[in-house]
């Protein structure tokens, strides 16, 4: 007796199927896919995402991995494009990740969501909005970004700060210029010192101190930020000393997770569930919060 | 409901377990399996220890959550991927002889399985299990329920109830649920006298004063999640192993991993226990662990039983089953943690230096 | 848990599939026997098709992890081949190999695999026709022995009533000789913390339940009074040492005979130093377990052994520190006929006493976490790259588990009997264990107290036994 029959809910594990369309690799070890539903799939009543929210990514025989959705948001009949198309954007670190590497296009693999909460970008209406991305954390920045710009009018000014361990660490080198390109759109890209080439023709420094040094007034700025624990640590203490409240900073929390639902107990921060609660949280929600991230 | 019960003789019980078998039920009781008393499901009525007191060396939660199961099935064919749900459970199960304790660990089982999107597998178990609870006749000596609000002879979590008294079994219906175990009920059971309430009074008085803990007070929630980072926790949990065997014996933990088992042809997405004592259990692929001591984790397991509420009248996650005490091989006793922390961090203050 | 692909097995001697045919993996070493494989195939000799090879650089490459997931994977029987002695490649790597198969395949034996699944045979590259032979008489051999047993605890068993182990242990103290002893020891230890010998000493306090000891970390000098000693010290309080020493230069640690053997093997594996240490060894009354004694206490006279630093008897605290290579710790153990029975039971009847206790195992580790000599920073178990023990808490995974915890310790267990305290589920890891450590002194003689003496299974000899290989 098939489970769909003695208990009429779905399994929330079982993944829908995605084929991989296209993929582009950033750096040498992270990359971004681009995915479609395979035929007949995405009848799994999928209902689109907002900006913050992630995915559960699977390589058959491999595992799952949590993904930041990385594209431009898809709502249903909100969008032009009718079939949804999923981006990540990922770094190969681990078993599941590696796994994923070895795939090429027209490849299958598992996709469950959208999970977790999302970035309150209607709150955001008309300020001016600082995205501040470390390393890979810039993926979880990207669909918010990506629907900002594209509604650009919407808000004030957006600087976008960029920053990578070294020139050949940096992410999204691509599309930068076409970001940069939109009216009241900032790029500042930055690598650690140490990290630049010779023509390198961006800031060299760490983020926190690139970030004092844009001299952005805390005035109505919503600060967005997301990156290694170290950096938040140091980005933190600096907005701290230029005047910014914890209200106006928010950033994603990232902590091991299995189930995406709030059930496996990994990710909990004290009664915090990052899938389920999180992984979008103000600085001073943060501050409520055990130090346990 | 009207509140029916009855006064059964041993031998009368097992008749009853046989009936169970024979409608074809999992009826799943503790037995003896090389000198280990384990729930497991009974093959015959004999086979069961219906005993006035003792625990199971670990609670009867594997009953619903197993300590591994596929979550879904594949196989692999050329790049093509064909996916198929686990099997739902075939038979009713009655899990018999839970103690009062574990009865109520299952109820903290349901708040996370069936909370939030529902666990399809697990909530296909539940709905088809009836638990009948045995009321302790005698506390073990690590057992504590009564200091977390339970009670030898609770019924919280239970469809029926047994009562181990002089005059004999003391069977008692408490839900729905528990009155469709019974077809038609034996004519020569005996109707228990109302006055027999008395005597349960007296079993839940004498074996409550049997432990002699200090009850754990709702407030300490709070006091505990404010002295988080006290040093108080280094030094009480450094003796700490980072085994499970806590979180494994509960009735109440709950956390589980999900790993791919596979090979070239299949595999699965298998769920199996996990626990939060574990160094991996946080550890991300970039190496950072926010849960790097042992310290770290094991008040992570113990903030979990007793504080990180969401309502502060919310029951503790802790049962007092006393397993994680009786077994901890480095023989670390929770209730004396939570008691000594609380102390530490209201003598010194919530921020004393870690 | 992976079963679509896996043989349907019949547990036990079950009947036999019509039409079964063994399933075999071979494992083969690349330099020699897979290409005798590959002579035995140019020269078109026929044996059985019933062999699939894994080719691999040497068989000291070789892991029993290979050889449990092949069985995990529903393989009937093994073949494990390589060079002759003195032929390696690498030029010894096949002659630690024959050591730990020697060791591996006692195990498997003892658990219950029948012999005739798991062989090992050297097959030089010139060989083919060996080759053909080895393969068409493995063949026979898993033929014979039919299908694998499942993986599985055996229902509505009665199980095997293993002999007792008689009576006997350290003579009884009486409870003023035990107060002077805690007092004794409370001296010695307040001593040698106010002396700044040591920066920590790792002893025993009193628990929470009744009887119970728990360890117990003083720094103090005048904190001593919280120490104490009694049957219900059971911990190897050595599993602490490699933390303390993270904070202090010198540890003192309170032990009892039985958990030298440990801190020998941490000192032999250069996993702490003999002068990072100050050892009070006690006179013991012997351990409990339950209300009884605990059997590695029956053959013990329970004196504190005289290469401690400190001994503590009811007589007083006395400097010691003898020579270890003089030291003997001879220790015949009551439990030794209780392995001779399990020997003595057919394989079926071993099978499914293994199989039940394994089927118990939670996975909670503490086997592990226990184990003074378990103290690698990242264990096979939490590898998953590849991962070669499942995660599944079954009896296939569990059987992996408990085979390989066991074979890391072969040669290097000092019986102190912790892991099987630990255990939640009872399994008889003590057994195993002993076992294996039998095995290993009977092949390679016995490892001392000695930490310059060489354990067995990184060493060889040129002429060691090899009576089982083909
Ligand atoms: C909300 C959220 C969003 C994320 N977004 C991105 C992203 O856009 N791009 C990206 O490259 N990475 C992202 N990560 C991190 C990413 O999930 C891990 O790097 C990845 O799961 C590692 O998997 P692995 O199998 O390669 O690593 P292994 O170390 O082999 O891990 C084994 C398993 O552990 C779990 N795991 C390990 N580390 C993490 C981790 N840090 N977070 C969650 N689960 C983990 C996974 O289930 C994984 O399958 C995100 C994490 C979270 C929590
Ligand atoms: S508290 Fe005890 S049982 Fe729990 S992890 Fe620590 S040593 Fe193991
Ligand atoms: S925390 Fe310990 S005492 Fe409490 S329910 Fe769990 S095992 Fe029992
Ligand atoms: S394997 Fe067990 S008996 Fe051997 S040293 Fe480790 S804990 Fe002691
Ligand atoms: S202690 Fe026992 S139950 Fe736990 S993992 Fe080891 S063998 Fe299994």
């Amino acid at each position: 007796m098939p489970l769909a029959e003695a208990f009429p809910i779905p399994n929330p594990y079982q993944p829908s199927l995605m084929r991989i369309d296209d993929f582009f690799d950033e750096t040498s070890d992270v990359r971004t896919l681009r995915l479609r539903f395979v035929d007949g799939d995405e009848e799994r009543e999928f209902s689109g995402w907002e900006p913050g929210q992630f995915g559960q990514f699977t390589v058959f025989g491999a595992g799952e991995s949590v993904f930041a959705l990385a594209n431009q948001p898809w709502r249903p009949n909100g969008n032009s494009e009718d079939t949804p198309i999923i981006e990540c954007t990922f770094r190969a670190i681990g078993k599941v990740t590696h796994a994923l590497r070895d795939m090429s296009e027209g490849q299958v693999i598992g996709f469950r969501g959208p999970y977790g909460n999302h970035f309150p970008i209607d709150d955001w209406l008309g300020k001016d909005l600082v995205f501040i991305g470390g390393g890979i954390g810039m993926a979880a920045l990207r669909s918010a970004l990506l629907d900002v710009i594209d509604r650009k009018q919407e808000f004030g000014d957006v600087v976008i700060l960029n920053g990578a361990r070294s020139v050949a660490d940096m992410v999204y080198t691509e599309e930068m210029p076409r970001w940069q390109d939109v009216d009241g759109v900032r790029v500042v890209r930055t690598v650690d010192p140490g990290g630049e080439t010779e023509d390198w023709d961006g800031e060299v420094g760490l983020l926190p101190n690139v970030f004092e040094g844009l001299n952005l007034e805390p005035d109505g700025r919503i600060v967005v930020a997301c990156g290694p624990p170290i950096m938040l640590h140091y980005l933190f203490l600096s907005l701290g000393k230029t005047g910014y409240s914890p209200e106006q900073v928010v950033t994603t929390l990232e902590n091991k997770m299995k189930c995406g639902i709030g059930h496996c107990g990994r990710c909990y921060v004290g009664p915090f569930s990052v899938c389920r609660d999180g992984p979008v949280v103000t600085w001073a929600e943060l501050n409520e919060l055990p130090k346990d991230y | 409901m009207d509140r029916t019960q009855w006064l059964l003789t041993e031998s009368q019980l097992r008749e009853w377990v046989r009936s169970l078998l024979d409608a074809g039920n999992s009826v799943v009781a503790p037995v003896e399996e090389d000198g280990v008393l384990l729930f497991r499901p009974l093959t015959s009525e004999e086979r069961a220890i219906l005993a006035p007191s003792g625990k199971t060396r670990w609670s009867p939660k594997e009953f619903l959550f197993p300590r591994s199961e596929p979550l879904y099935r594949y196989t692999l064919d050329g790049g093509e991927v064909e996916i198929e749900n686990p099997p739902a459970p075939q038979r009713p199960q009655v899990l018999f002889g839970v103690r009062s304790c574990d009865a109520g660990g299952l109820l903290r089982l349901d708040e996370i399985f069936l909370s939030g999107t529902k666990d399809p597998l697990y909530a296909a178990r539940r709905e088809s299990t009836t638990v009948v609870s045995m009321a302790c006749a005698a506390a073990d000596p690590e057992c504590f329920c009564t200091a977390v609000g339970g009670s030898p002879v609770g019924e919280e979590g239970s469809d029926l109830q047994l009562v181990p008294l002089e005059e004999g079994w003391l069977l008692r219906v408490l839900t729905e649920k528990g009155e469709a175990l019974f077809g038609d009920v034996d004519e020569r059971w005996q109707d228990a006298p109302a006055a027999i309430a008395k005597e349960v009074e007296k079993l839940e008085r004498r074996v409550a004063g049997q432990i002699e803990r200090s009850p754990v007070k709702q407030e300490w929630s709070k006091t505990l999640e404010d002295g988080f980072e006290h040093e108080a926790w280094d030094r009480l949990a450094q003796h700490c192993l980072g085994c499970s065997v806590c979180a494994y014996v509960c009735p109440s933990c709950s956390c589980f991993d999900m790993n791919h088992e596979a090979n070239a042809w299949c595999g699965e997405q298998c769920r199996s226990w996990d626990a939060c004592t574990f160094a991996i259990f946080t550890h991300h692929a970039s190496g950072h662990n926010p849960r790097s001591t042992h310290q770290e984790r094991y008040r992570q397991r113990v903030l979990h039983k007793f504080a990180f509420k969401a309502e502060d009248d919310e029951p503790f996650r802790c049962v007092g089953c006393g397993r994680c005490v009786a077994l901890c091989p480095a023989g670390l006793d929770i209730v004396d943690t939570v008691t000594a922390a609380v102390a530490a961090i209201r003598e010194e203050g919530a921020d004393a230096a870690r | 848990m992976t079963e679509a692909n896996v043989t349907v097995a019949e547990s036990g001697t079950g009947s036999v599939p019509e039409g079964w045919q063994p399933h075999i993996v071979a494992l083969v070493c690349n330099w020699c026997s897979y290409a005798g494989a590959d002579m035995a195939g140019t020269t078109r000799l026929e044996y059985p098709a019933n062999v699939r090879m894994v080719r691999f650089p040497c068989t000291g490459r070789m892991s029993p992890l290979m050889i449990l997931k092949a069985f995990e994977q529903g393989a009937d029987g093994v073949l494990v081949s390589g060079c002759h002695p003195g032929d390696c490649h690498y030029v010894q790597g096949n002659l630690v190999a024959r050591r730990r198969f020697t060791i591996f395949r006692s195990l498997m034996d003892f658990i219950g695999i029948d012999l005739r699944r798991l062989h090992f045979a050297w097959v030089s590259a010139a060989e083919g026709h060996k080759w053909a032979r080895v393969v068409s008489d493995v063949t026979a051999a898993v033929s014979e022995a039919g299908p694998l047993p499942a993986f599985e605890s055996p229902e509505d068993w009665d199980g095997v009533e293993l002999p007792s182990v008689g009576d006997g242990g350290p003579q009884e103290l009486t409870a003023d000789q035990l107060d002077l002893l805690r007092a004794n020891l409370r001296r010695a230890a307040s001593e040698v913390l106010a002396a700044k010998r040591v920066g920590v000493v790792i002893g025993y306090g009193a628990g929470s339940l009744p009887g119970q000891n728990v360890p117990k970390l003083v720094t103090d000098s005048s904190a001593c009074e919280i120490l104490d000693w009694g049957h219900g010290c059971v911990n190897n309080l050595s599993t602490y040492i490699g933390d303390a020493l993270e904070h202090n230069d010198r540890v003192a640690v309170v032990v009892k005979t039985c958990d030298l053997g440990a801190i020998t093997g941490l000192i032999r594996e250069d996993q702490v130093r003999r002068d990072q240490l100050l050892l009070i060894g006690m006179q013991c009354p012997g351990v409990h377990s339950g209300s009884a004694l605990a059997a590695k206490c029956l053959s013990c006279s329970g004196d504190p052994h005289p290469i401690c630093d400190l001994v503590v008897s009811v007589d007083g605290v006395h400097e010691s520190c003898l020579d270890p290579s003089d030291a003997a710790l001879d220790m015949p153990d009551a439990r030794d006929e209780q392995i001779a029975y399990l020997e003595s039971l057919p394989y079926a009847e071993r099978w499914r006493y293994w199989q039940r206790q394994f089927g118990r195992c939670l996975r909670c580790y503490a086997c592990r976490a226990a184990c003074p000599l378990c103290y690698c920073s990242s264990c096979i178990a939490d590898k998953h790259r590849p991962q070669w023990v499942p995660t599944s808490i079954d009896n296939a995974g569990n059987s992996t588990w408990n085979i390989i915890r066991a074979i890391h310790l072969a040669g290097r267990c000092s019986g102190c009997d912790e892991c099987a305290r630990a255990c939640p589920a009872d399994i008889r890891l003590d057994l195993i264990n002993r076992k294996l450590a039998l095995e290993v002194e009977r092949q390679y003689g016995r490892v001392g107290l000695d930490p310059e003496e060489k354990s067995a299974l990184i060493d060889f000899r040129m002429e060691d036994s090899e009576e089982f290989i083909l």
